[in-house]
Formats: structure tokens, sequence, C-alpha cells
């Protein structure tokens, strides 16, 4: 491993406190994950291009969000309640980049992004107040809240990421209008390759975190 | 960027306080023997029992094909087959498995290599043929695509055998979803490896993957009774499992099982760190679990039936509780019930004869709901008045298998009953954007 490895993996492994214990022993995973750089995330898929808006209205190419950086995309929808799904994912982003505010060589290097899948009801006005509840925390690397204008513009996004969005055809009527989704968010390297894909039994902030590092040190090489 | 609100931001980590960090993997598991990275789960009343099928030369187009049975016992077309899709060749129809969204269903033929993608979730009811992979051994050298196991995206397809000699040296081949080739893994032939695969069963919050071992093409394409008298082919069953790191897909321990270990089952009980596997030529139950320190050990717990008659331990199917298990064995057609409240003494409390060969066996998630298919390999499965066909569905109240219905396969021109899947009509796709647009694309 060259030296420069060394020093990268210090930067990312060197969070304050108990969150650096977490990290290094794996202590509430129940397993220890094997080091970054000891194994390779595969080429999954090629991360799909779109037209998104961000906050402040404007529209974007999606592929702004998802190349030239290492990328941890979550797809959301704002008034999503359950537990095991958008809240989560966004919870654990904002874990996530709360690891890595002190390091801010590695600001330039990695992003954030969420983007909601529910166009109807996710104006950017509601994307801007959703993304007030996860920007206290420091600075972090960027965080970018994207939504799109309508349905034609998130559906193949959607294909392409292979997000999945169902909806009960049947149930209560408090069911009515939710969107069940299966948690996903998608590591994609500077290239917009999708390197990692995560769901519910699979994320875990610090295989995800290691995940980043891998990519860094590939990078490196 | 955006700006930062205190006031939503304290509302916010309120709000969060409530939900766990990391959730057990194991709730979001589906009926009990899939990957438990497949979401959209059928608690309740299964509505569609999916049967990947072989084909019969000269009966009804003779082709494997995926049928549909009416699983629901409210529905009037109850216990009668209502759909199917044929696939036009006869290719050795065996296993199948979901991809993560549950959107589709892969299901592969051990001889002629193909997968088939089919569509279930426009239309449960009918499931749609949308993709054939034909390439599996030009591009990886693995023949015979066995267990389709999901990872989030993709689909971990486990072959049995592999092209330059049809034996048991073999390997796994990653996909995307999308049906594009991501990444081989071969078997280890080294450290006590035999090279052999047959199934693949996860356990997330352990970053473990286990996988078993059968035979090459040679063995299981060859006429069984020609089989079991030729000595130097017996020779050729897998003797081991494999441990493997699931994040680095790389194997850590190898594990001696003799006598072809097959299905793996993990117990989806929370904080259990065990799995079992029945070994099909000795008819042993086998434990996978970690000891005191943590290391993982494999030991034999228990005898399927009575061991020096052959009864052939193949399909296992374990409780959402991990507490009992479902054996079936194929010679003399019954299906066992071992309790498994202790793993390492399981004790068999239930016995029934429910076929004259029967191979595997489903359960719903509440385990009151029993499926049973009867064929194993073209070539293996019985002849004559012993060779019936056929899928038969038991209610289970903890005591007696009662059985509810069946479809008998050969007076319906269909084939040999493998494979199983629950399906349901109570989820679709939101935003399809085709035809039968779902109530959420007209809103």
């Amino acid at each position: 491993m060259k030296a420069g490895f060394v020093v990268l993996a210090g930067l990312l492994f060197a969070p304050s406190g108990a969150q650096a214990k977490d990290v290094a022993k794996g202590d509430e995973l129940g397993f220890v994950p094997p080091a970054p750089g000891t194994y390779v995330l595969q080429h999954i898929l090629r991360s799909p291009e779109g037209t998104v808006i961000d906050v402040d209205n404007k529209p974007r190419r999606l592929s702004q969000f998802t190349t030239g950086k290492i990328t941890l995309l979550s797809l959301i929808y704002a008034s999503c309640s359950d537990g095991r799904g958008c809240p989560l994912a966004s919870h654990l982003l904002r874990q996530l980049r709360g690891w890595i505010d002190k390091n801010e060589k590695l600001h330039a290097r990695l992003r954030f992004v969420t983007l909601s899948f529910d166009p109807d009801n996710d104006t950017p006005e509601v994307m801007r107040a959703y993304a007030d509840g996860y920007l206290s925390d420091g600075n972090g690397p960027p965080w970018h809240f994207l939504t799109t204008r309508s349905r034609r513009e998130i559906l193949p996004v959607l294909r392409g990421f292979g997000q999945d969005v169902w909806i009960a055809t049947s149930g209560s009527s408090e069911q009515a209008g939710k969107l069940p989704h299966l948690l996903k968010a998608f590591l994609i390297d500077r290239y917009g390759w999708i390197r990692e894909i995560y769901t519910t039994s699979f994320f875990q902030p610090e295989v995800v975190l290691n995940d980043m590092n891998t990519l860094l040190l590939e990078e490196e090489r | 960027m955006v700006r930062v609100s205190t006031a939503s931001t304290r509302f916010a980590a309120a709000w969060l306080a409530s939900f766990t960090l990391v959730v057990s993997p194991w709730a979001t598991a589906d009926e009990t023997c899939n990957s438990p990275y497949i979401g959209n789960l059928i608690k309740g009343q299964e509505d569609y029992v999916y049967v990947w099928t072989l084909g019969i030369k000269s009966l009804g187009d003779g082709s494997d094909k995926l049928v549909t049975i009416d699983a629901n016992p409210t529905s009037k077309t109850y216990g009668k087959v209502t759909h199917k899709v044929s696939v036009g060749r006869r290719g050795e129809a065996h296993h199948m498995g979901l991809t993560d969204d549950r959107r589709f269903l892969w299901a592969g033929g051990l001889d002629d290599s193909k997968i088939y993608v089919f569509d279930i979730s426009k239309d449960p009811a009918k499931p749609r043929l949308v993709k054939t992979i034909s390439d599996l051994p030009a591009k990886t050298g693995y023949v015979g695509p066995h267990t389709f196991y999901a990872l989030p995206g993709r689909v971990l397809v486990q072959g049995l055998s592999n092209s330059k000699d049809d034996g048991g040296v073999t390997g796994m081949a990653l996909y995307n979803n999308q049906g594009g080739l991501v990444a081989t893994y071969p078997m280890p032939t080294e450290g006590g490896g035999d090279g052999y695969g047959y199934d693949i069963a996860v356990n997330p919050q352990k970053n473990v993957l286990l996988t078993s071992s059968f035979t090459g093409r040679k063995n299981y394409m060859m006429n069984f009774g020609k089989l079991v008298k030729d000595a130097e082919a017996m020779k050729h069953f897998g003797s081991t499992m494999v441990l493997w790191d699931l994040k680095a897909m790389k194997p850590t321990k190898i594990f001696s099982v003799p006598g072809a270990p097959l299905e793996i089952r993990w117990s989806l009980n929370p904080g259990d760190n065990w799995a079992v596997t029945a070994a099909a030529l000795s008819s042993k139950l086998w434990l996978i679990k970690q000891d005191a320190k943590g290391d993982w050990q494999a030991q034999a717990v228990a005898d399927i039936g009575d061991p020096s008659k052959v009864p052939l331990p193949v399909d296992i199917s374990i409780s959402a509780d991990g507490k009992g298990l479902w054996v079936n064995t194929f010679m003399d057609g019954k299906t066992h019930y071992l309790d498994l409240s202790n793993p390492e003494k399981p004790v068999q409390t239930y016995e029934k004869v429910t076929g004259k060969q029967v191979n595997m066996i489903s359960q719903s998630w509440d385990g009151k709901r029993v499926y049973i298919a009867s064929s194993l390999l073209a070539n293996w499965d019985k002849t004559g008045a012993d060779g019936e066909q056929f899928v038969r569905a038991f209610n289970w109240d903890g005591k007696e298998l009662a059985l509810a219905f069946e479809v008998d396969f050969i007076n319906e021109k269909l084939g040999r009953a493998h494979h199983m899947k629950l399906g349901s009509k109570a989820l679709k796709m939101a935003f399809d954007d085709g035809p039968g647009r779902s109530p959420l694309a007209n809103r």
C-alpha cells in the first residue's frame, strides 16, 4: 500500500470520540468488516442521466451530481413515515456526513445527494424544508437535495437506478397515498458507476464508510 | 446547498430518535427461504403459487413453463391453474429466485444453462417472460444455473457445473437486476475445497455467505438407476460447505460436510447465529454455528429418517421463528417435521407420506400453509405408477398436514412440478406508465 493510502485512511477513520471506536472495531455490527482497500467494489450499473431541479428551482442534469466525486445518493419522498425507509436513509447520511465533517480535504472528493421520487408533493420548497432538518450538524461534504418537475422526469431515473416504488392495491385508508419502497442508497464513483447498493439490511454506516474509503483508495492507485 | 433551520432540526432529531438505527435484516425476510434482501413481504394470505415446471416430451407442448396456481381460498379459481408461460424448449427447468424488489422472477435450466426472467409485478396473476440470458457458459465457463439469490440490485447465480468437462467444479456469477454480468467468483478448489456448488444463503448481520455442494452436469443428467451403479460417478459428489466474507466475496473457511449438502436455511430468529443444511446421500442434518469464540463450526446434529435406507433428504423449509424445520425425503415420499428448539439436538416430531416422490417444500410466513412439489430431476424422477407429478397444498395446525388442494401436473399436461415461489396481487408497481396503469399513475 502506498504511504498516501495510509494517510487517506487515517483521515477517514479519525472521527471524533466514540465514533472512531465504533468505526475501527465494528462494535455495533456484530462482525469486523474487511478493511478498506482489501476488497473490490464491482461496477454494478451506470448511474442514469435525467433532469432534476434543486431547492432553488433550477433545472440541472443529474450527472452533475453523480460524477466528478464519490457520491452517496438516496431516493426518498419527504412525507415518508416508514421508520425503516426514507427517514432512516436520511438519518444515516447525516450520521456519515458528521463522521467526516472534520476532514475538510475530503469535502472536495465526496458528496451526498437526496433525490425525491414524489414530484407531485416534493416541490423545491418542500425539499428545502426537508433539507433544513438534516443540515444543522456542521459543514461536512456537500449535501444536495433534489426533486423533479414531473413523473415523466423521475420515471426513467427510477428505472435507471432500479428503485422500486410500490402501491398497495388493497388495505386501510391510512395506506392510501403512501409510496412503499425498499430502502435503497447508491454509492457512485466519480465516473458515474454504481459500485454498491444498500438496503435496510445492508445499510450499516461503518460498512458504507469503508466502501467510500475503498473507492478513495482506488482513485489513488 | 441550503440553509439550516434550528427549529426544524430539533423536530427532526426528536422524530428520528424513535427509530432504530440499524434494523434487524430478518424483520424484512420474506417467505422463510428467500434472501433477507427481498422486500415487500407476503405475511398474510398468498394469492399465487408460481411453479417452475420441466416439460415432458409429448405432454402438452413438451416445454418448460412457469405455471401459476390460484392459492387464495376465497377465490373462485382456488386450487386451479390460472396461467402458464411456456419458454418454448425443454432445458431441465429447476430453481428460481426473486429479485430484491420482487419485481422479477429468475428461473434457470440445468441442461441448457438458460436463465429466464419473468416480470411478476405488472400483473402478478399473469407473469410475462421479458428476458432470456443465453450466454452464461460463454461468458463465465459455468453451466447449470441453480440458485438465484437476491442481493441489493443484483442476483447471485450459483452454477452446478462447468463447460469444460461437465464436472462439479463451478462458480457463482453476479448479475445486476437488469441482466448484465457484473462478476464471477470461482468455488474454492484449494485448502480443502472441492470446487462444487449448489445453494447460497447469506446472513448480512454476520457478513457471511454460505454455499453448499452437489454434483456436475454429467451426473445430474444421468439416469438415476445407472448413476447409483456407477461407482466412479458416485465419487463425484460435493462434500464441502464454504463460508465466505460477504462484503469481500472471499472464502474464509471450508467445512467438511460429506454426502452432498444441499439447501441452506439460516435461522430467521433475531440474534440467532446458525444455519442448517441436509446432506442428501448421508441423510444427516448439519448445523453451522458460531462457537463461544465466534468461530464458525459445522457438525452433524441429527439423522433424517433411517440413513441406512437412503431416503434422500432434498428440500427443507425453516419456520419464521427458527423453531421448526420441514424436510422432504424423495425416495419414501415422506414429509418430516423437526423441532429445532435446540438446534444442536433436533427432534423429529411428525412425519407423513405426502406423495410417491416429493422434493420441494415451501411454507407461508405464518407457517399455516405448506406446499409440496414432486419432481427432483427429469432423469432421477420415478417412473411408472410412482412417477406422479403434482403440487399439493396442505394446511398445518401444528399437529397434522391436511390436504387443501392438489394439481395433477400430468392430467393438466404441464410437466414435472419443481420449484415454487409465492405471489401476491396486493402489491403493484406505482408510477407504471404502461398498460394497466396503477392508481398512482393517474393521480
